[in-house]
This record gives structure tokens, sequence and C-alpha cells, in this order.
């Protein structure tokens, strides 16, 4: 689906938790999206802000982001109320391949890196034949969000927290660990802060595929501006950058290199 | 003269109107097609280019400031051969006009970078960047001394037959003695102004908001700067000026060509607004005939009989 420029109105609006909110929009476009992908949402600052989905299902006809209110653009977007339109341009983006349906799938989200893994897991998840895991954490227990959606799709996500507070203490890399003892020739799908995306493509190293959903600050969205760059893992050939906008958000974690 | 009341000329430059995308803002072009009709431009400034590739600074390379954007890209870009090869090919299809931006870490560069260019087709002018905050070597460093900039506008001269535009830094203190400078040796075009220097702390992180310290800020905050620098430059030289800074609306566009521009360049705007340029053409007739003007070139310059009569 080319990218478009639309204005939407908020089908519904749900807080999931403390500043976390979930905004659904009804639009053949959006749901049509591949999980990964982003919507660059205009707000009233001086750059829109690129959420990437959370639900794409062509079924009921909705798609969602899920968000942490961080700064001024997330805390205008997170007080938008049922009904209100919004600017966005979207999909953009080259969002994750479709798993290999007989590789034990490995999905690993930290935080508001959890939800583009669920969009991923429901989109694919039939497709696959071989075994597949989740693995979701966060900082504390109202950060790890979508483990009931995940619940309520058949699944049972290993849940870790930097506190404690909920589930195993620590972060997802023993339990990814633990995964990969058991499935050393897995694909790992993972999405997170930048720090835990670089140590989940560490422990993945010498295993099977490895993608990882990147953020970075972001400018135009399109790959105009080259504000949104991390470094390519080759520095030889030209450019020795990628656009998280256009040449991602979703790398194989051999083409970056994670600082 | 031409009907059209939007018609403006550059520099010998025959613009359908005054609204130009910034260099820098617009990539090559064919990022943005999806959302501008580049044709219904009046011109696209393509992202400066360097005799080899330019790999740029270490991200975070923006930040959002209020009413404005910083920014430390720091010129990357695959190089001339490149853009020659690749990205010439689809702005020369997209029927607007091209304005090819040049940087160099040397004088030498800068007019071996036009030289190659002339061989190309499909380029209406140059635009000269002297000005640009964000690299330690050639950039701003041309831009802030008036011999120097005059250095690289003769040396750009001598080597093209097209309009030479420069771009002036407002990170000086005579922005007008630097475009007299560059007027003497040659340029037919002033474009005005480049980013403003800035810096920003990422409190959370203790440390500065870009990879590269310092960054150009651009957007609305730097709007009465650019008028500024465009209204006093505009009473010492007599070559047409492209104001840029801020430029949202077509309100603010006039108040630029009523201070002196003879067109605009529009770009931190189409990063929230793709479509903004072409809402901003749109608007600009009605604009100008609210304001008791027939046409942008009845606009040029309009404020500046009010600073004689205001003066004791």
């Amino acid at each position: 689906m080319p990218p478009a420029r639309m204005v939407v109105c908020i089908e519904r609006r749900e807080v999931v938790a403390r500043d976390h909110v979930e905004l659904y929009f009804r639009h053949p476009a959006l749901t049509a999206a591949v999980p990964g992908q982003f919507a660059h949402i205009l707000t009233e600052g001086t750059l829109r802000r690129p959420l990437s989905f959370s639900r794409l299902d062509p079924a009921s006809g909705l798609a969602a982001v899920l968000f942490r209110v961080v700064g001024r653009g997330t805390a205008w977007l997170a007080a938008r109320r049922e009904g209100e339109p919004l600017d966005l341009l979207g999909p953009l983006g080259r969002g994750f391949p479709p798993p290999e349906p007989d590789r034990p799938w490995c999905l690993v989200g930290g935080g508001v890196g959890i939800p583009p893994l669920f969009a991923a897991w429901a989109r694919w998840k039939a497709s696959l034949r071989a075994p597949i895991t989740v693995i979701a954490g966060a900082r504390t227990r109202e950060a790890v969000v979508m483990v009931e959606d995940f619940r309520a799709g058949g699944a049972e996500p290993w849940v870790t927290t930097d506190d404690g507070s909920l589930g195993e203490a620590g972060t997802v890399l023993g339990p990814l660990r633990r995964w990969l003892a058991s499935h050393p020739q897995g694909q790992v799908y993972a999405c997170g802060p930048t720090p835990m995306l670089a140590a989940v493509a560490a422990a993945v190293q010498g295993h099977g595929p490895c993608y990882l959903g990147l953020e970075q600050r972001m400018g135009c969205g399109v790959g105009a501006c080259l504000a949104c760059v991390v470094p390519a893992a080759d520095r030889a050939t030209w450019p020795p950058w990628r656009r998280v906008c256009c040449d991602g958000p979703v790398f194989l974690a051999e083409e970056v290199r994670l600082e | 003269m031409s009907d059209n009341p939007l018609a403006v000329e550059v520099a010998g430059m025959a613009l359908p109107n005054p609204i130009i995308a910034a260099s820098g803002t617009f990539g090559f072009g064919p990022e943005y097609a999806p959302y501008v009709n580049l044709a219904r431009l009046g011109a696209v400034a393509a992202k400066g280019v360097s005799w080899d590739p330019w790999p740029g600074n270490p991200p975070p390379r923006v930040w959002e400031t209020a009413a404005g954007l910083l920014n430390s890209i720091g010129l990357q870009n695959p190089g001339v051969e490149v853009f020659c090869r690749e990205d010439l090919p689809f702005l020369r299809r997209a029927q607007t006009r091209v304005i090819a931006n040049v940087i160099g870490r040397t004088i030498d560069e800068y007019a071996r970078v036009v030289e190659r260019l002339e061989r190309e087709a499909g380029i209406d002018a140059i635009e000269v960047n002297i000005s640009c905050p964000n690299v330690k070597e050639g950039g701003i460093s041309f831009g802030q001394d008036p011999d120097h900039a005059a250095a690289v506008t003769r040396a750009v001269r001598a080597v093209t037959r097209r309009p030479v535009i420069v771009k002036l830094s407002p990170n000086v203190s005579d922005p007008v003695a630097i475009a007299q400078a560059v007027a003497a040796a040659g340029a037919d075009a002033l474009s005005a102004i480049n980013t403003v220097i800035g810096m920003a702390i990422d409190l959370k992180r203790r440390r500065p908001a870009l990879g590269a310290v310092t960054g150009g800020l651009s957007g609305p905050a730097i709007k009465p700067i650019a008028l500024r620098v465009v209204w006093e430059v505009a009473q010492s030289v007599h070559i047409p000026i492209i104001g840029i800074g801020g430029i949202e609306s077509a309100e603010d566009v006039v108040e630029f060509l009523m201070a002196g521009a003879t067109a605009v360049m529009m770009g931190t705007v189409t990063f929230r607004d793709p479509g903004r340029m072409e809402a901003v053409i749109e608007a600009l007739p009605a604009t100008l005939r609210a304001l008791g003007f027939e046409c942008v070139r009845d606009a040029i310059g309009a404020a500046q009989g009010f600073c004689e009569e205001a003066r004791p």
C-alpha cells in the first residue's frame, strides 16, 4: 500500500496504563500496513511523531497506535478525544518480513516496543507451524503493555521487569538466552529501546535471523531530511548510515551498528 | 509581462510563483513526490552536493524547540557524480525549476562541483551554500568573511553561465558586508537566511541533545531574524533576494516580499505539512489582493519606503 496523507478520526481511545494511550483508527490503507511500519502523526509541535502500529486488523477494519507520554507531542496526542480528527502520513517505512513458517519464532518487546510485535504476532501467528514465544519486558509492571491482548489471542508471554514488580526480575535477555539455548536456529523479532536491541542482537548473533525495529529522533519521515540515521554495520560502503524512516525502521541485526 | 500575478523573475530565472522548496528540507525531490506536486512549486532547491560523498554528523540530528527545529545533519550527500547520475534525472522529469545547491571544503571544491554540474541539462540556477553551521570545514567559514565569500563567488561565477545564488548566514555581525562582497563578486541573487546556530540539552541523558553538540535553528523562531537580514540586505545591494526563515503562510510570504525579497524558500514547515507550499501558492493571490497588491512584483520592497518617512 503506497503511503498517503490522510485525516482520520479517532475511533477509540484507551488509557492502557499510566502514561500509556492507545488510539484506534478505521481506515483500509492503515489496516493494510505491514507490522513494523509506522504512522507519522501531526501534533502541535514542529515535527510529526512517528508511532508504530499496535494493531492492524483488516477483519475489524481497525488499526491502532500505542504510545507512552514522553514529551509535549505525545502529551498533546494523549489528550485527544474519540471522534477528533488526526492528520497522518502512512503507512511509512519498511516493516517486518513474514516469519519463516517452519522456524521457531521469538518476539522480544521492551516497553512501547511491545505493540508493533503484537501486530506482527497477530498478523502471522496462524502461518507458523513452528512454536512461537513472546517475551515482554519493561522497567516496571505498568509499562509491560498488551500482555492481556497476547493472552486473549492464546499466547502466554514471558514477562520481565527491571524492578521485579511483574514476572521475572531482570531484563528480556534472561528468557531470550534460555529460549536460544533450546532453539539455537530460531528467528527473533525484537523492538524496544536501543540498548535492549543492542543486547538482543549480541545474544542472537550466531543463531538464526534477527530483525530489529529501531527508533530514532525523526524529521520528515519520508527519507528527505536524513535526520533519523543509525550507523550502518558496513562503514566501507556508501552511505555509512541507514535511515530509520525509510530504510527501516526494521533492519536485519547485521545491517546496523547499535551504540 | 505575464498575466500570472504570482510570476517573478529571480536572476534571469522565470518562476511561475515565488515559492521554492528550501535546500536540505526536500531531499532530491522523489521523497516528497507522493505528497507534493513539484511542477506546481516555483522551484525546488536540491539538497547540497559536494565533490566527494560527505557522511554528515552523528545522530541524533534533530531536536524540536519552541516554534523551531534544531538540526545537525552535517550536509550528508552522495557527491556530485551520484547526484548527476541518480538524482538529477528525476528532477528533470518533474517539470519544475531546479536549483542545484553546492557545498565544498575549499574554494576549488566549490568550483569543481559547479563545473561538473555545468555539463548537465535541467539545472536552472546554482545556489552556493557558504553558510551551513554544521560542518567545521567549508560551509559557514566561507560565509563569515567578506573576502572569502567573494572568493568563492568569483570561483563559481567563472565556471558557470547559470544564475548564481549565494546563500547567506545570519551567524555574522554584519550580513550586509557579506552581501555586498558577493554581489560585487558576481552573484546574481542572494538567499537569506541559513539556520541560526544554537543548541539544546537533553535533560534525561545529561548531554547535548544533538550528536554534533550544536546545530542550526530553523522554523518560525527565526523569522524575525530572517526578515531583519532581508530588510538590511535589500537596502544595500541591487540583486534579488530569496527570503528564508520560518515561512508558513501567505502572509509570511508577503512580509518577506515587502521587506525586499523577490521570492522565498520554505522548508521546516514541510516536515509537518508536506502540502503547505502548495497551500500557500493557492492562498497567495487573495492575500496579495486583500493587502492592496495586484501581483507579487508590486509587493516587493513595499515596506522599504516607510523606512525613509519614519526617520526623523
